[in-house]
């Protein structure tokens, strides 16, 4: 009668129960994983491409992305609604009345809002360059294909040639945006 | 589309009829069991019969043939026919498994009509059957006109839930009445019939009408038809476990001599052996349809809630009650427990099955708590 | 002659449902024992232990407490409130009982179906399986190579058996009657060549059936598995999110940032997301007007238009409860709705701060009376915020001097605001819930809560604004999910009511014929006899009769001139 090896038996049992221990693992190691990022800095080593973009401001104008190529670029995504968006909101003003001077451009991604609660808000803060009037987050779907933007505010500098030097998750500070302006080669 | 009176009405007061017939049933019953035709005598002995049997096997695998592959209590006809043709010297009428000595050929035998038989088992018996079926038609109807009132599946809230599945057990006992000629067992599976239709009318009646969207769906149809079907029978196995306790509990106070096997009530309802195999044959016809049920019903929730399975309270005891009824079917085959223990399992998991259907669909927030019952 | 029957091969010791528990590599543990023989001591050293070990776990009686470990464990994860479901109730249940309910989470029992104890208990359930399954496969593919034993020799001892008078010679008439068997099917084993004296040939043949009931029964065990595997895969692989959508706003693009919530697998990140954009045209839900169950929902729709990618040509569709969309292989599913008033807030300056429909939660879900909060930040330094509570009935009727809703459609809506004004905190940095208003820092502006209906307007005192009323939209909340366990997990779900169908309702049986020469004349005595192990379902009795039957039958239909 046919018997197999013990042997046999054995090294198939512990496969299939190694198996299974790897399958449970992984089913315990899935419990929600938080949705909050760790705020911070990213740089990238290999700056990617930015990719283009056509969008309508709040007031109505239409702005490109590549329109501003030769400049660098301070993309910052926001809401009205989010806090830290507004906290962070004086720190942008000041750097773009700074840096403005020195050729970087500043642009706003508004983000599930209407333009009147946000043209309220950078009213009140006294910021004056111009964003994006994003309500369904097409722009930052586009960008996130290159640079995933998971949280907002996210704040995103672009050097001249059009490619991503990095990003900061979370509220900016001031000392993070010169960093980053500085390897945008930027500031000396 | 509006709710017709005319049919709600009418299930209404047929339901009311089977309650009232079902309730006589149970009567003709008992009457059977106190003045019917003394016959436990030759179920005795059958009984004994079949243990006699089982020994000589036993004792032939003692003695190294293991011949005996067989379960020692394969079901026949003759065990459940404590109520058969009177056949008080207990031979088994039945040839095709009776030990027939080669000297003698003899061609096969199919055993007599079942009808015939409830037939000849006295006045009480033909009544209790004659009610039972005009009760059952009556139930029936009571559902299909519910039905017929609300324009679907008539089982979208308790109340409706439970008619349906009290006339799935009613129609499913009635088989095993005509399959295993157990009408000795109508007392407690018709008298609990009329138990949940009775709770079901006064406690949890709701009047007909539409479904919330959430249960608009053809998977009510499949999901909870499965449900209805599969607690019917969990119900009559329960039943049953219930009688083989008791069976049991009279057969060791007899054998220590506490009690005479005589005609006495106990000593009507067939012997723990019989009501051992029935049992474990009634919850193996329910189980596939209620795991049939879970997974319909996980189909349904990814459809509806956008996950099949999420620990809903409901769903969770569903799956309790479902692993409960796996012990019951590994206990069988584990030796040390079999007999008692198992049937204790068994009636576990249906108490599971009720405390799902009554207390946590009713009292635990969840996301079926479509009872319709206020709580 | 030895009398038959007991080779290695015969029938193993059985019980009702499916053979004894073999500890692997072992043999037979004698009658009827369900794995229990591992109860004695194991020999020494540590690979007897191991032995030992491994047999208690993989024994039927391990298998029965770890599945009533797993029933009982499973209780308090639908008694108490769990997180993964309803964190709100966790919430109010720590607030309830602030002594006992630390402790209860120690033991992970606010996510019980999460909890390492948990998992061990399903583990082991599993390791069990695997431990005890594998070998029975292999013995099932052993035994399916086996022949049948040889038959028995008093055949009348079976448990169904049945006798006829034959009259062909008993080679011939148990060759009909192996005829008849093997045309059902079954696999069969004949005597060997006659022996060297004429007159004590044996005349039998063997018959059986029924693999297939082993087959199933492990077949279910091995899908039971698999669907652990499906749902593991599920974890790793697969993400749910939530958002909220009102009705008219621009399509929202599924990206993480616009996600409500965003709970990924382990190995899924944001840009898995799939590309889609969709938009909430409309939602309409319809309710009962009259009879009994007035007020009561009939429909939800949500007809939405989507784009399953950047510049992919638009679609439209109707989302419904038992009705989702389906995009790519990502699901969007209506799971509830509410109402978003409309406000719009000048301040003290008279420009506009805040325009917007700002969804309420229902309150309750019968008349969909709901709570919402507006916060309008000013926009000119020096200027207070503006902060309103909102109570939205949408059949509004007043019951004694209190506001009260008494249908859930939009009938005749209201709104009752309370105002505040101050510091809302919304530049601190600090994060706060859009339907709670912080009320530190701030006052009330009024006594009373303010009645508004639509178009009307609410110039707040002390000229400190005004805030408007403009109309009502409704708002769903939609779940997006993308599970690539679930079709494999369905599949072994199928799979396994199929086995389990099978291992229920085949029987395994054997049949024997057997011929003697009859005392008289060239006919023979034919016997037939069957048995069945582990007839879960019945009915053996009856296929026996028939086949009795037929063999009897078959035979005088073969040769009607020499009679029955």
């Amino acid at each position: 009668m046919f018997r197999p090896k013990g042997r046999t038996v054995v090294i198939t049992t512990a496969t299939l129960a190694v198996l299974l221990g790897v399958g449970l693992a992984a089913t315990l190691l899935t419990q929600g994983k938080s949705n909050a990022s760790a705020d911070g800095i990213i740089e990238y080593q290999q700056r990617p491409v930015a990719p283009d973009f056509t969008a309508t401001s709040l007031t109505g104008a239409t702005i490109k992305l590549s329109s501003y190529r030769g400049k660098t670029v301070v993309l910052n995504f926001w809401g009205s609604w989010c806090p830290p968006c507004r906290a962070e909101g004086p720190t942008l003003a000041a750097l773009a009345e700074q840096y403005g001077k020195r050729g970087v451009a500043f642009l706003g991604d508004d983000v599930g809002d209407t333009p009147a609660n946000a043209l309220s808000f950078t009213r009140g803060i006294g910021i004056g360059y111009p964003s994006i009037n994003d309500p369904g987050y097409a722009v930052v779907q586009k960008f996130s294909q290159v640079s995933p933007v998971s949280d907002t505010p996210t704040t995103v500098v672009i050097d001249k040639s059009g490619h991503v030097v990095g990003m900061v998750l979370g509220e900016v500070s001031y000392g993070q945006m010169t960093t980053l302006l500085r390897d945008a080669a930027v500031v000396q | 589309m509006p709710v017709n009176l005319g049919f709600a009405h009418a299930s209404n007061d047929f339901l009311i009829a089977a309650l009232l017939i079902y309730s006589l049933a149970v009567l003709a019953f008992a009457g059977d069991y106190a003045f019917g035709r003394p016959r436990r005598a030759a179920g005795a002995a059958a009984g004994v019969r079949t243990g006699a049997r089982a020994g000589a096997r036993l004792a032939a695998v003692g003695a190294g043939q293991a011949t005996v592959g067989p379960d020692a209590g394969d079901l026949d006809a003759g065990d459940l026919d404590a109520g058969g043709p009177d056949t008080a010297d207990g031979t088994p009428g039945d040839g095709a498994s009776g030990i027939v000595a080669p000297a003698v050929p003899a061609r096969p035998v199919v055993p007599p009509g079942a009808f015939r038989a409830m037939w000849e088992a006295g006045p009480w018996v033909r009544a209790a059957a004659a009610l039972s079926a005009v009760g059952m038609l009556a139930h029936l109807v009571a559902v299909v006109t519910r039905g017929l009132a609300v324009h679907r599946a008539p089982w979208g809230n308790m109340y409706e839930f439970i008619t349906a599945l009290t006339c799935v057990a009613a129609i499913f006992f009635g088989y095993i009445v005509l399959r295993y000629r157990a009408w000795t067992l109508g007392v407690f599976v018709m008298g609990a019939v009329v138990l949940a239709l009775g709770l079901a009318e006064t406690l949890i009646y709701t009047p007909a009408g539409p479904l919330v969207p959430a249960l608009q769906s053809y998977w009510l149809s499949i999901h909870v038809t499965a449900m209805t079907l599969a607690t019917g029978i969990f119900f009559v196995a329960a039943v049953l476990g219930i009688m083989y306790l008791v069976s049991e509990i009279y057969r060791k106070r007899v054998e220590a001599g506490k009690a005479e096997p005589g005609n006495g009530l106990i000593s009507r309802i067939p012997s723990a052996q019989t009501l051992d195999k029935l049992t474990y044959r009634t919850v193996v016809f329910g189980f596939p349809v209620w795991t049939f049920g879970v997974i319909a019903g996980a189909i349904w929730a990814d459809q509806a809630w956008g996950r099949y399975w999420g620990w809903d309270p409901v769903e969770t005891w569903a799956f309790i009650t479902w692993v409960i009824y796996a012990a019951y079917l590994h206990a069988r085959a584990t030796a040390g427990w079999r007999g008692a223990r198992a049937h204790y399992i068994q009636l576990l998991g249906f108490v599971s099955l009720v405390t799902n259907m009554l207390v946590v669909q009713v009292f635990i927030t969840g996301m079926h708590s479509y009872a319709g019952v206020s709580g | 002659m030895t009398d038959v029957h007991t080779p290695a091969s015969g029938p193993e010791p059985v019980t009702e449902q499916g053979e004894a528990t073999q500890p692997f590599g072992g043999g037979d543990t004698g009658a009827a024992d369900g794995g229990t023989g591992g109860t004695s001591q194991p020999s020494q050293g540590n690979a007897g232990w191991l032995r030992w070990g491994w047999r208690q776990l993989t024994s039927m009686r391990t298998a029965l407490i770890l599945l009533f470990l797993l029933a009982l464990g499973s209780i308090p994860g639908s008694v108490l409130p769990q997180q993964g479901a309803d964190p709100a109730a966790v919430q109010q249940y720590y607030a309830a009982h602030p002594a006992l309910a630390p402790w209860l989470n120690h033991l992970g029992l606010f996510n019980v179906f999460a909890a390492p104890w948990f998992a061990a208990i399903y583990l082991l359930l599993f390791t069990s399986l695997v431990g005890c399954v594998v070998p029975r496969t292999f013995k099932l593919a052993g035994a399916a190579r086996t022949p049948p034993p040889r038959a028995p020799r008093n055949l009348a001892r079976l448990p169904h058996s049945s006798t006829y008078a034959s009259a062909l010679p008993p080679g011939a008439a148990v060759e009909g009657a192996a005829a008849v068997l093997g045309g059902q099917r079954f696999r069969l084993r004949r005597s060997e060549a006659a022996a060297t004296d004429q007159g004590s040939a044996e005349h039998w043949v063997s018959a059986e059936k029924g693999y297939l009931r082993e087959a199933g029964n492990l077949l279910f065990h091995l899908s039971l598995l698999g669907v652990l595997v499906s749902i593991a895969v599920g974890g790793l692989f697969g993400y749910k999110a939530d958002k909220l959508v009102v009705e008219g706003q621009p399509a929202f693009a599924d990206t993480v940032s616009a996600l409500d919530e965003f709970h990924p697998g382990r190995l899924v990140s944001g840009s898995d997301l799939a590309p889609f954009s969709l938009a909430l045209n409309k939602f309409t839900a319809s309710y009962l007007t009259s009879g009994e169950s007035r007020g009561q929902p009939s429909d939800f729709n949500a007809n939405v238009t989507y784009r399953s990618s950047p510049g992919a040509k638009p679609a439209s569709y109707n989302i419904r409860i038992n009705d989702p969309l389906s995009v790519d292989s990502v699901k969007v599913y209506l799971i509830g709705h509410g109402y978003a008033p409309v406000f719009k807030v000048t301040g003290a300056d008279g420009k506009v701060d805040y325009q917007e429909a700002t969804p309420f939660i229902p309150a309750n879900t019968g008349t969909f009376l709901s709570d919402g909060v507006v916060k309008a930040p000013s926009s000119g330094t020096g200027e207070a915020d503006l902060g309103f509570m909102g109570v939205f009935v949408p059949t509004a009727i007043k019951v004694g001097g209190t506001l009260e809703s008494i249908f859930p459609a939009a009938d005749n809506p209201a709104v009752s605001l309370i105002g505040y004004s101050g510091n809302l905190g919304m530049n601190s940095g600090v994060s706060q819930s859009v339907y709670q208003l912080d009320t530190t820092g701030m006052t009330k502006i009024s006594g009373s809560p303010h009645l508004l209906l639509p178009g009307q307007t609410w110039q707040l005192p002390g000229g400190k604004g005004s805030i408007t009323f403009v109309g009502v939209k409704q708002w769903v909340s939609l779940a997006i999910t993308y599970d690539p366990g679930q079709m494999p997990a369905l599949v072994c779900g199928i799979l396994a009511l199929a086995g389990l169908l099978l291992s229920f309702f085949v029987r395994r049986r054997r049949v024997f014929v057997r011929a003697v020469p009859a005392e008289t004349g060239t006919g023979s005595v034919v016997t037939v006899g069957g048995l069945t192990r582990s007839d879960a379902s019945g009915g053996f009795e009856e296929e026996f009769a028939e086949l009795a039957a037929e063999i009897a039958a078959a035979e005088s239909v073969k040769h009607p001139e020499e009679g029955a």
